[in-house]
């Protein structure tokens, strides 16, 4: 046999696969036709994988500074060393970034050791870009902090909403199943300033300007009262805050937000209805590598409560992760926010509740991400990072400041030469591990390969730094943290290695009453509260001017994920995939800006004609790149140029890579 | 033609074994499904099986081969160049009418044109094949479309069509009558050619009732293709709803298209490695000072269909390049496998 079954380690759909294995390589890779979810289908990142598997670009030896060089260490050298310097930092002088790419088993053991080895609360993830503020609206809307909806059911919906990403590029594999429940059926809308392939794939397009998404989604709720759909008194019952949210909602003028969006109001009237007639719907947005702000993710949510859309089966919101384990990540605890199992850092009992099941002490006051230490906090010394995918590295200066830089990683990068010592990593094939996709599921990756000699798993690195920090672990396997897991996390508590090696994945909560998973928690499970989510009074239209729309007439829009994937840190270690996400900038080497047809028109630009981009605090000069797929009057450079990151937007970066409602007055200025 | 009792069907691959690597459909524990695998347990081979979902191309064109391997030294000025020869025979046991054709169609691209494809013609030397008859059809199939089974026709060494409590075995090649004779198989008597050409036609005839998922009259789809009369609106449709992930090539029991690429290192040999490529690739007809010939995603998807489908390419071939497998049509995100392609094309004449 040389096919063996398995799980895709890209994005967060989490598609079946089957790796073909000889000779302790994996040599190739073909979709595994019975997965509930991807049903046999690989995207082009998918079914590339064995090349990024095959690379020799491994680092295979713990390594320790010299200077400007590493030497080899031994790996018991490298715990002793990273063990008594750790011992010299306090907890808050330490922060930690995890890997959305890595186990449940690797994150909750790196947060465990953060917490509790080390008292320190500093932890993050990288590349999260909304999950957690995903999480935490969804968590106060309905009580349940990931995907309400089932992506197996898909096709089974009336009616689907996509909101903003391109999913055809980010998940394909999901965009898929859209495009399958189209052609049988379901009505797909699409909302985004972007043309993109999901909005093609749709029957209706909303294309609101740039930085009015959240507008467009409270003019549909508001839609649905001037239609006299939703009345007051049905819906005080069943939410909490109707009376309340109902008279924000109201003050919602329609025919302004019509003029705001650039979206028509007999467009917004007819979307609503059509929405609201249908049997069940399913609301679909991004979150990680580039997400929905919250302020969109709220409206959203409103949306569906309002239409009563959420506690039916067949439907629900759906975020939809761009990492394989980002959502496993956050269940895991490796947020400032949260506690495994999402139990809130504010609150006593959740750090009572560790305390007891950790029987050791933690420090109760709460971290902040890692991000946010770096940029704000002079008192962070430290920092313990676990395979940094981001090919550009934020705050890179005053990483070079700390004392002491761990980093965690299976392959040479840009992040590495940063460290002070390094640990090698095993890849997801090299040893068992679970992964929880975007609706839930978690799936039990298998050893398939030996690792290269001297390689340890990094429940064993962690175990030894534990040990030699006082805190002896007694792990031996994945396994067993998968068994301490299923105590500690309680959407996990009836979840096992055995059990997940007999199934192609159960979705959480997985307990004594859903043993077998559930598919739609909401439905399932009656009885929790909803609540509308908003910000109060907030004063619409100052959000929607910057004031110098005169001086910067265009808004510019940054990209994460349209033509490359994750600033193709990975990417670049396979063939095909890397030739297809190269072919752009190899024809833009200095990175381009993409200009509607109207405007390009009515300025008089050619194809690839240099222009200068100037906002208030910098400027840039690119290549112009006419596209049909903006809009008049917007503007937008794809994220992957370190130079346009470094020379231009640095300033404004933290905000543009956050969320793509952000967008960044400009004027262009074509170049003589 | 020869009888094969069921129960000697094991001493047949426990012969193959002794000098091949055996290859063959087995099925998949927790998914149920089929794969078609290198056997290292021999009681994995599963003859009932259906058409398993991956071809048997992997065993002739891996999807990562290296090819050779090369070292420039600078102290000599040298280039030293080495084959990599890892071929190992192979026994592809119980392929299905379709995959066999699909071998055919690669030989004569690899090998049947000015420039024989060295490493291929190793694979190809060193295979032994055994067809296996379909009974009855896949809901995937539509081979009958395509003129590709549900029976082999030639290039097997050993065919088998399964009647009853065993197989009627056609021998189709020298080594295979030799595997014959070596495990004493009795003839099959007079009867033995009806019979066979009895349970083709009747697995034909069930096509209606059992091959539901696809329908690709594909004569008619020829014409217009080869004539160039379809509108490039119809070709957008089909492109607008390409992933552009290049399944419908990696899966094809046909597609022959690969990339080059050399695997450097610091200081030690470059390995030239050949993997699978797709043309619904931009990057794939991109050329240098930055032309492509085929850049909109629509001429790259219709490029794949003229290669399948259009009579030119069929001259190639000497057959249709398509096989009438079904995979390309479960494999697709876009839902644009070459059976939704062709009711399009047929659309668009009809104008229903």
């Amino acid at each position: 046999m040389s096919y063996y079954r398995g799980i895709c380690n890209f994005c967060g759909t989490g598609c079946g696969h089957l790796l073909q294995v000889e000779g302790n390589r994996v040599r190739g890779v073909y979709p595994l036709p019975g997965h509930p979810l991807s049903r046999g289908r690989l995207c082009v990142r998918g079914w590339h994988i064995h090349e990024l598997l095959q690379t020799e670009e491994r680092i295979t030896s713990p390594l320790i500074r010299e200077g400007n060089s590493f030497r080899p260490v031994s790996f018991d050298e490298a715990v002793d060393f990273t063990a008594s310097r750790l011992k010299t930092f306090s907890g808050r002088e330490v922060a930690f970034l995890g890997s959305p790419r890595a186990s449940n088993e690797e994150n909750y053991l790196f947060g465990k050791f953060a917490r509790a080895v080390m008292k320190s609360n500093n932890l993050s993830l990288t590349s999260d870009a909304g999950l957690e503020e995903s999480s935490r609206v969804l968590l106060e809307g309905c009580g349940l902090p990931a995907m309400t909806g089932s992506l197996s059911a898909l096709r089974q919906a009336d009616f689907i909403l996509v909101v903003g990403g391109d999913l055809t590029k980010q998940n394909p594999i999901i965009a898929s199943e859209i495009h399958f429940a189209r052609r049988s059926g379901t009505f797909v809308a699409t909302i985004s300033p972007r043309k993109t392939q999901m909005a093609r794939l749709s029957q209706k397009h909303l294309r609101p300007n740039p930085g009015t998404i959240w507008l467009l989604l409270e003019a549909l709720a508001r839609a649905l009262r001037t239609e006299g759909l939703v009345r007051g008194d049905d819906l005080e019952e069943r939410v909490e805050n109707a009376r309340q949210y109902l008279e924000y909602l109201d003050s919602l003028d329609l025919k302004q937000a019509s003029e705001s969006t650039g979206v028509e109001e007999q467009e917004i009237i007819s979307l609503a209805r059509k929405f609201y007639e249908s049997e069940s719907a399913f609301a679909f947005y991004p979150v990680g590598i580039q997400s929905l702000d919250r302020r969109s993710m709220s409206a959203l949510l409103n949306l569906f409560l309002l239409a009563g859309k959420l506690d039916r089966p067949a439907g629900g919101m759906c975020p939809v992760t761009g990492i394989s384990n980002l959502l496993g990540s956050l269940d895991m605890g490796v947020s400032p926010a949260f506690l495994p199992g999402y139990f809130p850092v504010e609150a006593e009992e959740s750090w009572r509740r560790f305390e007891e099941l950790w029987q050791v002490g933690l420090n109760r006051t709460p971290g902040k991400s890692a991000a946010a230490c770096l940029q704000e906090d002079r008192s962070i010394k430290a920092l313990l990072v676990v395979d940094h995918d981001e090919e550009i590295i934020r705050h890179v200066n005053r990483i070079k400041e700390l004392e002491f830089v761990v980093y965690f990683g299976a392959y040479q990068n840009a992040f590495a030469s940063l460290a002070t010592v390094i640990f090698p990593r095993l890849n997801y094939v090299e040893g068992d591990g679970t992964y929880t996709n975007s609706e839930r599921r978690v799936q039990l990756s298998q050893k398939k390969v030996e690792p290269p000699a001297g390689i340890k798993p990094m429940w064993e690195i962690l175990s030894r730094l534990a040990s030699a920090l006082g805190q002896p672990w007694p792990y031996k396997s994945a396994e067993e943290i998968m068994t301490e897991i299923s105590r500690v996390v309680p959407q996990y508590s009836g979840l096992s290695h055995e059990k997940l090696r007999a199934s192609l994945g159960l979705r959480w909560p997985v307990d004594d009453r859903h043993p077998g998973g559930t598919e739609f928690p909401l439905a399932e499970e009656t009885g929790r509260g909803f609540k509308f989510v908003f910000d109060g009074a907030a004063d619409r239209r100052q959000s929607l001017r910057s004031g110098k729309e005169g001086v910067f007439p265009f808004k510019l829009v940054v990209g994460r994920s349209n033509y490359f994937w994750h600033q193709n840190s990975v990417m670049k270690r396979t063939f095909i995939p890397r030739r297809e996400y190269n072919a752009l900038l190899l024809l833009y080497p200095n990175g381009f800006v993409e200009v509607s047809e109207e405007d390009a028109r009515a300025l008089g630009l050619r194809e690839k004609q240099p222009v200068r981009i100037v906002s208030e605090a910098a400027e840039i000069r690119l290549a112009t790149r006419i596209s049909p797929d903006i809009l008049p009057g917007m503007l937008y450079i794809p994220y992957f140029i370190e130079e346009m990151i470094s020379g231009f937007l640095h300033r404004q970066v933290s905000e543009l890579e956050k969320n793509e409602e952000f967008f960044l007055p400009v004027r262009l200025e074509k170049v003589e | 033609m020869y009888w094969l009792p069921r129960d000697q069907v094991r001493a047949l691959v426990n012969r193959l074994a002794e000098s091949y690597a055996v290859y063959g459909p087995r099925r998949d524990e927790v998914s149920g499904e089929v794969v078609f695998d290198r056997l290292e347990e021999l009681e994995r081979l599963d003859l009932q099986a259906a058409i398993p979902y991956n071809p048997p191309k992997h065993a002739l064109l891996p999807q990562y081969e290296e090819i050779l391997k090369y070292l420039y030294s600078k102290q000599s000025q040298k280039v030293t160049i080495e084959k990599i020869s890892k071929v190992e025979p192979k026994a592809l046991v119980g392929l299905r009418a379709c995959d066999l054709n699909g071998i055919l169609c690669l030989d004569r691209f690899f090998l049947g044109q000015e420039f024989v494809d060295e490493i291929y013609l190793e694979h190809r030397k060193k295979l032994f094949i055994i067809s296996n008859t379909c009974v009855r059809p896949f809901p995937q199939c539509f081979c009958v479309c395509t003129d590709s089974g549900p029976a082999a026709g030639e290039g097997f060494d050993l065919d088998l069509t399964c009647a009853g409590q065993g197989y009627l075995v056609l021998v189709g090649s020298k080594k295979g009558q030799r595997l014959v004779e070596e495990l004493g198989l009795r003839e099959a008597g007079s009867e033995a050619q009806n019979l066979r050409e009895k349970i083709v036609a009747e697995s034909v005839s069930s096509f209606d009732n059992f091959a539901l998922e696809n329908k690709a009259w594909v004569s008619r789809a020829t014409n217009r293709l080869t004539t160039g009369f379809i509108k490039p609106e119809v070709w957008e449709y089909i492109g607008n709803q390409c992933f552009e992930c290049g399944a419908c090539s990696f899966v094809c029991p046909t597609c022959s298209c690969f990339n080059v690429e050399d695997v450097n290192r610091v200081d030690g040999p470059t390995d030239r490695v050949r993997t699978w490529d797709s043309c619904s690739f931009e990057g794939y007809t991109k050329m240098a000072g930055d032309h492509n010939p085929r850049k909109p995603v629509e001429d790259r998807r219709n490029k794949r269909f003229f290669c399948k489908l259009s009579y030119s390419q069929s001259k190639k071939y000497l057959r249709p390049g398509c096989v009438g497998c079904g995979r390309c049509a479960r494999v697709c995100p876009g839902d644009i496998g070459l059976p939704n392609v062709v009711t399009y094309i047929r659309r668009e004449i009809t104008g229903e």
